[in-house]
C-alpha cells in the first residue's frame, strides 16, 4: 500500500517521508493506520483512497494509494 | 525615551523635488504601530478622496512594521499603501524579503511619496541622508540590470532596491514592486502606483541595529534564538521550510477546492505534475529565506530545458502553481515556472496575471475574443506556450496584454457579453487560488477585505476546525473557543472571522510575516504580546493588539466608503454561488443566502452600518479614532 503524509503530516514520520510504502497485510481502517504511522488524530484533516475522499473508519486494502492530509491554511 | 521605533517618516514630494522629515509621536504610533495600520492613517491624513490613482495626487506609502526588522524569525515585512488603480479602492501588499528591515536599520518607520516627477527618479536614503538621483538611464532596464547599476552608481553592493520593472512602467493596473528581486507586494497595483510617480526604485542602506533601539534587547535575542531552534522541531513551520508553499497543491486538489478552468471546478487531472514531489525533483534548487528567518520558506528554481527560467527571480509559491497551473489548465510545471519569473522579471501580480489569462481563455473558447485580439494566440485552457507569451503581451501592452493590463473587471466591460460573468473578480481585484466554496469563512473574508479579494485577510476555516489541532490550540489564548467546520457559517463563525481578522490585520500592522504567528504557523500568541512589549516596554495585552488591527481595517474601510464603496461591493463573483462541476465538492455551491445573512452579522458584529458599511461613531470612540467619524461625510 502506499501512503501519503501531505503537508505537515510527514514531520511525524521518522524519516519525514512524504510517501510510505506500508506492508499489505490484513485489512485495517484508516484510523487504525493513521495511529500506526503515529499520525495524531488532531492533525488529519482528511483522507482519500485512490484519490476519493474516504472517512477515517472505512478499510485500507492491499494495494490502496492513502493519502492522509492536516488543515490547511492559506499562503 | 522611545524604543522600537524612531518615529521618523521621510516625505518625498517628486513634483518639487523637496524632502522632509517628520515625527510621530508616541501616543500616536501605539494607535497606528507600523505596516497597515500606519499606511491607512497615513493615507486618510494625506490625500483627499477621489483622485487618479495614477495621477500626481494619488499618496504612495512605504511603512514597516513596528517589528520590522527586529532579529527574530518572520519580523520582516513592510507595507505598500495607496489608492489602488486596480480596484479605486484602498490599495495594500505587504511584502518580506530585505528591504523594509533595511529601512529600519537607516532609522525610518515610513516614507510617504507625493506628487510626480517629471523624468524617472530614484530615492537613495543612507541611514539619515536621503536624496532623490536621476533615474532615466534605468527606465526600461530589468530589475537585475537596474540594480546592479544602483548599486554601482551607489558603490554599495548591500545596497537594498525596491523597485518596478516593465510592468509597474507601463502602468499595468496589477503591476507588483520587488526587492532583492525575489520579494514582492503584488496585490492591489502599488507598482503602477510607483510607475505613474515615475519612481523607478528606493535604494536603502542603515547602519543601526534593531537590538539598539528595543527597550529590551536580551529578550528580543532570546526570543531569535528559542524561534530558529523550533522551525525545525514544529510541524508547520517544519513544513514551509520543506515544502513552502507549494505543499498545498495536492492536498487542496483532494479536497475538491483546487482553482481549476477559472474556478469551474476544483480537482485537475494534471495535479501529478504540478505537486509537491514533481516540483522538488523537477524545478527546485535552493529554499531561501527574508532577513532573519529560519524558516526559509521561499523557493528558488532553475530551469534549462522546454522553458529557460532564471534563479534570480525567485520561484513559483502555491498561488501561481495553481494559478498558472490547474486555473489555466496547464500541467507543465517548466511552463508555470516561466509564466512566474516573467511576472518577478516584469513585477507583475502572479495572482492577477494568471486569473488575468484564465479569464481570456474562457473568453477566447467562448469566441469572445479571437485571434486577432491575441496577436495570432490560441489562447485556450492547456496552451502552456501561448500562457507564458501572454504573461509578456500583459507587460508590454501588445494585443489582448494591453486590455487584460487594465485588470479583468475593466476588461470584461469592454469585452461584453458574458465576460464580466467569466471575470473572477471582487472590488477590481481577481480572486487568490483558494476556492471559498469548500472554507465558506474565508469568502467571507474576500467579501469584505477591503483591497478586494485576498486570501490573507482572515482564516482559512480549516485551520480552526478541529479542537484537537496544532492550529486550533494555538488560536485559544485569542478567544477561540469552538471549532467549527470549513463549511459552516453560523453567527458563530462570523465571530470567528470577526476576531481571527483582526489578528491577521495586527499581523500586517506591526510587520510579522502571515507564516510566524499562530494559527497559520508556530509562534505563540503571547509570544508576540512579550516582543511588542520588549520591542517597546509598553504594556500591551492580546486585546490591544487585536484593537490594533481592528483599527487598522476601520480605517481601511471609512478610506472605501469616504471613495463611494458600500454593501453592494462586499460581495462574491456569481460563479462561487453555482456548484462545482466535479471533485470532492462537485455539486457544492457558496451559500447564497446564508452568505447575506452572515454579511448582515458580520456588520453588526463590527459595529458598521448594514447598508453603507461605514463604522459607528461609538465604534471609532472605542478605538480611539472618532476623528475618522466624518471623514466619509
Ligand atoms: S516565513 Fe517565509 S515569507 Fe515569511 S519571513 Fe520567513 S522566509 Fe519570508
Amino acid at each position: 500500500m502506499q501512503v501519503h503524509l501531505g503537508g505537515h503530516l510527514s514531520f511525524y514520520d521518522a524519516e519525514r517521508r512524504s510517501w510510505v510504502e506500508w506492508p499489505d497485510a490484513a485489512p485495517l481502517t484508516l484510523r487504525g493506520l493513521a495511529e500506526r504511522l503515529g499520525l495524531p488524530a488532531g492533525e488529519i484533516a482528511f483522507v482519500a483512497v485512490n484519490r476519493r475522499l474516504a472517512a477515517l473508519d472505512d478499510l485500507a486494502r492491499p494495494g490502496d494509494r492513502v493519502e492522509f492530509f492536516p488543515p490547511m491554511g492559506g499562503g | 525615551m522611545i524604543y522600537g521605533f524612531t518615529g521618523k517618516i521621510l516625505y518625498v514630494d517628486l513634483t518639487a523635488g523637496r524632502l522632509h522629515t517628520e515625527t510621530i509621536d508616541e501616543t500616536a504610533y501605539r494607535l497606528y504601530p507600523g505596516g497597515r495600520a500606519l499606511a491607512a492613517y497615513l493615507l486618510l491624513k494625506h490625500m483627499p478622496a477621489g483622485v487618479d490613482p495614477l495621477g500626481p495626487d494619488n499618496v504612495l506609502i512605504l511603512a514597516n512594521g513596528l517589528l520590522t526588522g527586529a532579529p527574530f524569525s518572520t519580523a520582516t515585512r513592510f507595507t505598500a499603501a495607496a489608492r489602488s488603480p486596480l480596484t479605486g479602492a484602498y490599495g495594500e501588499s505587504e511584502a518580506g524579503g530585505f528591504w523594509g528591515p533595511e529601512l529600519k536599520m537607516a532609522g525610518w518607520e515610513a516614507i510617504v511619496v507625493t506628487g510626480q516627477a517629471a523624468t524617472p527618479v530614484y530615492l537613495s536614503i543612507q541611514d539619515d541622508r536621503a536624496e532623490l538621483r536621476d533615474a532615466r538611464h534605468l527606465w526600461g532596464r530589468e530589475p537585475e540590470e537596474a540594480q546592479a547599476i544602483i548599486r554601482d552608481e551607489l558603490g554599495d553592493k548591500l545596497t537594498r532596491i525596491l523597485q518596478i520593472g516593465l510592468g509597474g512602467e507601463n502602468l499595468v493596473r496589477f503591476a507588483a514592486l520587488t526587492n532583492e528581486l525575489r520579494h514582492f507586494n503584488g496585490r492591489t497595483g502599488m507598482g503602477a502606483v510607483m510607475g505613474s510617480k515615475r519612481l523607478k526604485a528606493v535604494a536603502v542602506r542603515g547602519s543601526n541595529r534593531y537590538l539598539g533601539i528595543a527597550r529590551d534587547p536580551q529578550s528580543i535575542a532570546d526570543l531569535g534564538k528559542r524561534l530558529a531552534k523550533r522551525v525545525k522541531q514544529h510541524p508547520q513551520s517544519w513544513d514551509l521550510q520543506d515544502k513552502g508553499t507549494p505543499g498545498l497543491t495536492a492536498g487542496l486538489n483532494t479536497a475538491g477546492i483546487l482553482p481549476t478552468r477559472n474556478f469551474h471546478t476544483g480537482e485537475f487531472e494534471g495535479v501529478d505534475n504540478l505537486r509537491w514531489e514533481a516540483y522538488e525533483q523537477e524545478i527546485l534548487t535552493a529554499r531561501r529565506s527574508c532577513y532573519a528567518c529560519a524558516v526559509r520558506c521561499k523557493r528558488e528554481v532553475t530551469v534549462n530545458d522546454r522553458y529557460q527560467v532564471s534563479s534570480e527571480y525567485g520561484g513559483p509559491e502555491y498561488e501561481a502553481v495553481a494559478g498558472f497551473g490547474s486555473n489555466c489548465m496547464v500541467d507543465d510545471l517548466q511552463a508555470v515556472a516561466k509564466a512566474n519569473e516573467l511576472c518577478n522579471r516584469y513585477t507583475l501580480d502572479a495572482i492577477s496575471t494568471s486569473s488575468a489569462i484564465a479569464f481570456a481563455m474562457e473568453c477566447f473558447e467562448h469566441e469572445l475574443i479571437g485571434p486577432d485580439e491575441t496577436g495570432g494566440l490560441e489562447l485556450r485552457f492547456g496552451n502552456a506556450e501561448a500562457m507564458v507569451r501572454c504573461v509578456e503581451m500583459i507587460a508590454r501592452r501588445e494585443h489582448i496584454g494591453n486590455l487584460l493590463a487594465e485588470g479583468t473587471r475593466r476588461a470584461a466591460e469592454v469585452i461584453g457579453d458574458d465576460a464580466p460573468y467569466f471575470a473572477m473578480q471582487i472590488k477590481g481585484q481577481e480572486l487568490p487560488m483558494h476556492d471559498p466554496r469548500g472554507k465558506v469563512g474565508l469568502g467571507l473574508g474576500y467579501a469584505v477585505s477591503e483591497t478586494g479579494a485576498d486570501h490573507l485577510t482572515a482564516f482559512h476555516d480549516p485551520m480552526v476546525a478541529n479542537p484537537e489541532s496544532l492550529s486550533f490550540k494555538g488560536a485559544i489564548p485569542l478567544g477561540v473557543r469552538e471549532a467549527l467546520p470549513p463549511r459552516d457559517l453560523s453567527r458563530k463563525k462570523v465571530e470567528l472571522y470577526a476576531l481571527l481578522e483582526n489578528w491577521s490585520s495586527m499581523e500586517r500592522a506591526v510587520g510579522l510575516c502571515y507564516f510566524g504567528p499562530t494559527p497559520r504557523s508556530f509562534i505563540a500568541v503571547d509570544e508576540v504580546v512579550d516582543a511588542v512589549r520588549a520591542a517597546t516596554g509598553w504594556d500591551v495585552t492580546v486585546e490591544e493588539l487585536l484593537r490594533i488591527g481592528e483599527r487598522a481595517t476601520n480605517l481601511a474601510r471609512i478610506f472605501n466608503v469616504r471613495e463611494g464603496l458600500s454593501r453592494a461591493d462586499d460581495t462574491l463573483p456569481q460563479r462561487l454561488f453555482e456548484p462545482l462541476e466535479s471533485g470532492a465538492l462537485a455539486g457544492v455551491a457558496y451559500p447564497k443566502d446564508d452568505f447575506a445573512r452572515a454579511l448582515t452579522e458580520l456588520y453588526e458584529v463590527k459595529g458598521w452600518d448594514p447598508q453603507t458599511t461605514m463604522p459607528t461613531r461609538e465604534k471609532l470612540a472605542a478605538l480611539g479614532i472618532e476623528w475618522a467619524a466624518d471623514l466619509a461625510g
